[in-house]
């Protein structure tokens, strides 16, 4: 699940195909190249190929209608509803978090990391069993919020909440090494020369993390849309009330109804590549800012 | 501005980085806090800048408590070791910094800042680099930015952190050479923390020096250097040859010379520095130690000659000019006579 962070693989150069000590011999470069090529064409290119194949099997007309149907228009409004809560909360939190850690000696620090963490490390059904345990009917605070009238789970704040702590790691983990890595001493020169602490943030620390930011905030984002198991405890699938696109796919498809689950489907595909294509623009920019320091 | 240090005291955890500190810089003047590291340099600079708080002591600036005012409030001009310029701005908006974050009402005008930030560029011999990112600049480049850019706000004091730490010899040498004359252009009240004696020498109207966080002597480079207070100081300020002695009625006597030593030890240590060694073929009186040459390095305008004094067995080392050297013809092996010319005696 903590998939997009584990597989940023390491940027590498196209170096020529130099005598080094570690250079391994033709026949095992291609191999090793091939093993992985396949993998990913079985694994990765295969099926995102037949999302759209199947989603426009039955022409493109009954493709469109699978988006006029109300409970799609529903489903999509409330995915980006969510989206749109659960990302500038979180990436607000993941900013003061990280500042928190990277700029500061405190105590329980590295409690506070491992904490970031654990949303990543607990598999999504649990999380949406503790908000049931906690807020459902029968749960801790259920009889509290039943007397006031308010209502979490089985409806939009529930499936917030539940989306604002599974995404709530990608923003701080993000940025997290990066301030490190950068330190405090710009922030210091700034403080020296009479900034106050918006224009230290502003002027300073913003520009010098924007693409670590960006980047946790894009992938904050694809897993806030995408997000399956917490929301689906904590939804109950209410058609056109309670589902998110990844919900009503699951709807869609266990009525057998392959096109339009899979026309549903292909938009969240098409919203995975979108990251990507973002992601790698990001990679790209941030690196050529970061143009070889002729000294170190 | 006078700048005052009263019994500073810092602990950093179980370290103690400063001792009951104390240290007073003239208004006008730079100065040099010179000592090892870990002997509390840095600290004191960032407890005299604000970025650091005293466990005990206060910091007057002019004779004013500033202790409890935040670094922002001190409007002092800081340079670290490592520049720290904003990696992300150009060199102009680095030195624009200081006055675009000033409050509306101080704030000069953007032409005015413009004005003064190329007065600043022109002054560091940068103007031309002003549309450059840092990272497009070479060490002793990006050490002038900084130092522009700590100027601009106009600070009463400007502190320097290893302020040439980072630089490769040679532009060492030209860059603290145009730091004094800098100063003697603006005479800004300045301190510079170094680990380089000849830097602290060269540069600096006054020396500091500091060892395991106490203040070991205060002096022109002049007096530190001829007058060291105490062995460590005589050590940390260049070679040194060691002839241990025995103390008779508080004096200590080295052929035809007498000197005092305060200790009631029996012992005491005589310190003589390699160029104040005298070498001779023949005793003259009772002042020379016999000693056998061990190699000769004659590399350069002077020639160093490593002996072993036979009494017993001590390295000594001594500096002879290349004249000396080629009138005496020294060989390795021979059998010589050695006296300190110049020569200081402390306590065993």
């Amino acid at each position: 699940m903590a998939g997009p962070i584990a597989q940023r693989m390491p940027k590498q150069r196209p170096a020529p195909p130099a005598r080094t000590a570690i250079a391994e011999s033709a026949f095992m470069r291609r191999l090793l190249i091939g093993i992985a090529l396949v993998f990913i064409t079985l694994v990765l290119m295969l099926p995102l190929i037949l999302v759209f194949s199947v989603a426009f099997s039955k022409g493109l007309k009954v493709y469109l209608d699978s988006f006029r149907e109300p409970d799609a228009l529903a489903a999509i409004r409330l995915t980006l509803i969510t989206a749109l809560i659960a990302v500038p909360v979180n990436t607000f939190f993941g900013i003061c978090a990280a500042w928190a850690i990277a700029k500061f000696n405190f105590r329980g620090k590295n409690v506070l990391i491992t904490l970031i963490d654990m949303p990543f490390a607990v598999s999504p059904v649990i999380a949406g069993l503790i908000f049931m345990i906690l807020f459902g009917s029968r749960g801790f605070l259920g009889p509290w919020l039943l007397e006031h009238n308010i209502q979490l789970v089985f409806a939009t704040p529930g499936i917030v909440i539940a989306t604002l702590f599974v995404t709530f790691p990608f923003v701080a983990r993000e940025l997290i090494p990066l301030m490190q890595a950068q330190g405090n001493e710009e922030e210091l020169s700034a403080i020296v020369l009479g900034a106050n602490g918006w224009q230290i943030f502003r002027r300073v620390t913003l520009p010098n993390i924007k693409w670590g930011l960006l980047y946790g905030v894009i992938l904050c984002n694809a897993r806030a849309m995408g997000e399956f198991g917490a929301v689906s405890v904590v939804s109950g699938h209410i058609r056109g009330l309670t589902n998110t696109m990844p919900l009503h796919v699951e709807i869609l498809y266990n009525e057998y109804n392959f096109a339009a689950a899979f026309a549903v489907a292909s938009l969240l595909a098409f919203l995975a590549l979108v990251t990507l294509i973002v992601k790698s623009v990001i990679e790209w920019k941030s690196g050529k800012d970061m143009i070889v320091n002729p000294e170190s | 501005m006078k700048i005052e240090a009263r019994n500073i005291s810092k602990t950093f955890g179980a370290f103690e980085a400063l001792k009951n500190v104390q240290i007073t810089v003239p208004s006008g003047k730079l100065v040099a806090l010179l000592g090892p590291s870990g002997s509390g340099k840095t600290s004191l600079l960032r407890i005299i800048a604000g970025l650091d708080h005293p466990d005990e002591g206060q910091i007057m600036l002019d004779g004013v408590d500033a202790t409890e005012r935040t670094a922002r409030e001190r409007r002092v001009g800081f340079v670290f070791q490592h520049y720290a310029l904003f990696r992300h701005m150009s060199v102009f908006d680095n030195v624009a910094f200081g006055l675009e974050v000033k409050p509306r009402r101080d704030r000069p005008s953007r032409s005015e800042i413009e004005q003064k930030v190329f007065e600043l560029l022109k002054l560091i011999q940068l103007d031309w680099l002003a549309d450059r990112r840092p990272n497009q600049l070479s060490g002793g480049q990006r050490q002038r930015v900084a130092l522009a850019r700590a100027l601009a706000v106009e600070p009463t004091v400007l502190l320097l952190d290893e302020p040439f730490g980072s630089l490769d010899a040679k532009v060492r040498k030209e860059l603290r050479r145009w730091l004094r004359r800098l100063h003697d252009e603006i005479h800004i009240t300045s301190v510079f923390v170094t680990h380089d004696v000849e830097e602290a020498l060269e540069v600096a109207d006054e020396i500091v020096v500091l060892n395991e966080g106490k203040v070991e002597q205060t002096g022109s480079p002049d007096e530190v250097y001829e007058h060291p207070a105490n062995s460590f100081v005589y050590h940390f300020l260049g070679s040194v040859n060691l002839f241990h002695t025995r103390v008779h009625d508080g004096k200590v006597q080295i052929g035809d010379v007498s000197l005092q030593v305060r200790t009631d030890r029996p012992d005491a240590v005589i310190y003589s520095r390699p160029h104040d060694i005298e070498i001779s073929r023949e005793r003259k009186d009772s002042g020379w130690f016999q000693a056998s040459i061990l190699r000769i390095h004659a590399i350069g305008p002077l020639v160093r000659v490593e002996l072993e004094k036979t009494e017993d067995r001590q390295i000594v080392e001594a500096e002879l000019t290349r004249e000396q050297y080629t009138h005496q013809r020294l060989i390795v092996g021979e059998e010589v006579f050695i006296r300190p010319r110049q020569m200081k005696v402390y306590p065993a």
